[in-house]
């Protein structure tokens, strides 16, 4: 599929990165199909380009390469509203910000957003009892 | 908004066919515990926390093209995606 964006002009995105959140993001209920295109051909980190809104995108990592440590664990409701059934077929990943005052980059480890690999649909899970933090720094 | 008054162990059903109960489960000084039982494609979230992922989206919706030439190398390579 073609994709316009306002950052990166327009992408030639395979269907099978072509994520869908049928509810959205939390604050963007619309954001609903992302285009997945990798940021820096290493498979780490990936653009999350909004099908629906040329002017949106958000950058993400594959949090294992930051936080070989971070276990979000996803209760019964989120696996099956994904119809995830093995850990295998969940694609992890944490939205990024850069803090204003320190230009330090932090990933969201609170609020990542699991996909199920198999069907490419996918939620952003709020791991609310887990302590994960919502701006993590990230540490080469 | 409307306001009710309930005890420990009573409800409020919300929604035509009653598809969300909240109850009352105990109250003990200035806590109190509530169960929630909604439909799965209902989101249930504590307000503070929603509303701590909703800015960080916000935060993170901003997050210039140029930043990716900036990005940190991983200390090793993901063990998993």
């Amino acid at each position: 599929v073609l994709v316009p964006s306002e950052r990166f002009g327009e992408l030639d995105v395979d269907d099978d990165n072509v994520l869908s959140f049928l509810d959205g993001l939390l604050g963007f209920p619309d954001a609903r199909r992302f285009a997945m295109v990798d940021a820096g051909d290493d498979q780490t980190y990936f653009w999350l380009q909004s099908i629906d809104d040329p002017s949106l995108a958000f950058l993400s990592v594959v949090p294992w390469a930051f936080f070989p440590d971070y276990e979000p664990v996803i209760d019964d409701v989120e696996q099956s509203a994904l119809g995830l059934e093995r850990a295998e077929d969940a694609m992890v990943l944490c939205l990024l910000s850069v803090q204003r005052d320190t230009d330090k980059i932090t990933a969201n480890l609170l609020g990542p957003l699991i996909v199920n690999a198999n069907t490419r649909r996918g939620r952003q899970v709020v791991l609310a009892e887990s302590g994960y933090p919502v701006r993590a720094p990230l540490v080469a | 908004m409307l306001v009710l008054t309930r005890r420990a162990n009573q409800s409020i059903i919300i929604g035509r066919n009653g598809e969300i109960k909240i109850t009352v489960l105990e109250v003990r000084g200035d806590q109190v515990r509530i169960g929630i039982t909604a439909p799965r494609e209902v989101a249930v979230h504590r307000e503070e926390v929603f509303a701590e992922i909703q800015r960080e989206n916000q935060a993170a919706s901003g997050v210039a093209p140029s930043v990716a030439g900036k990005l940190p190398r991983p200390p090793a390579p993901p063990l998993r995606s």
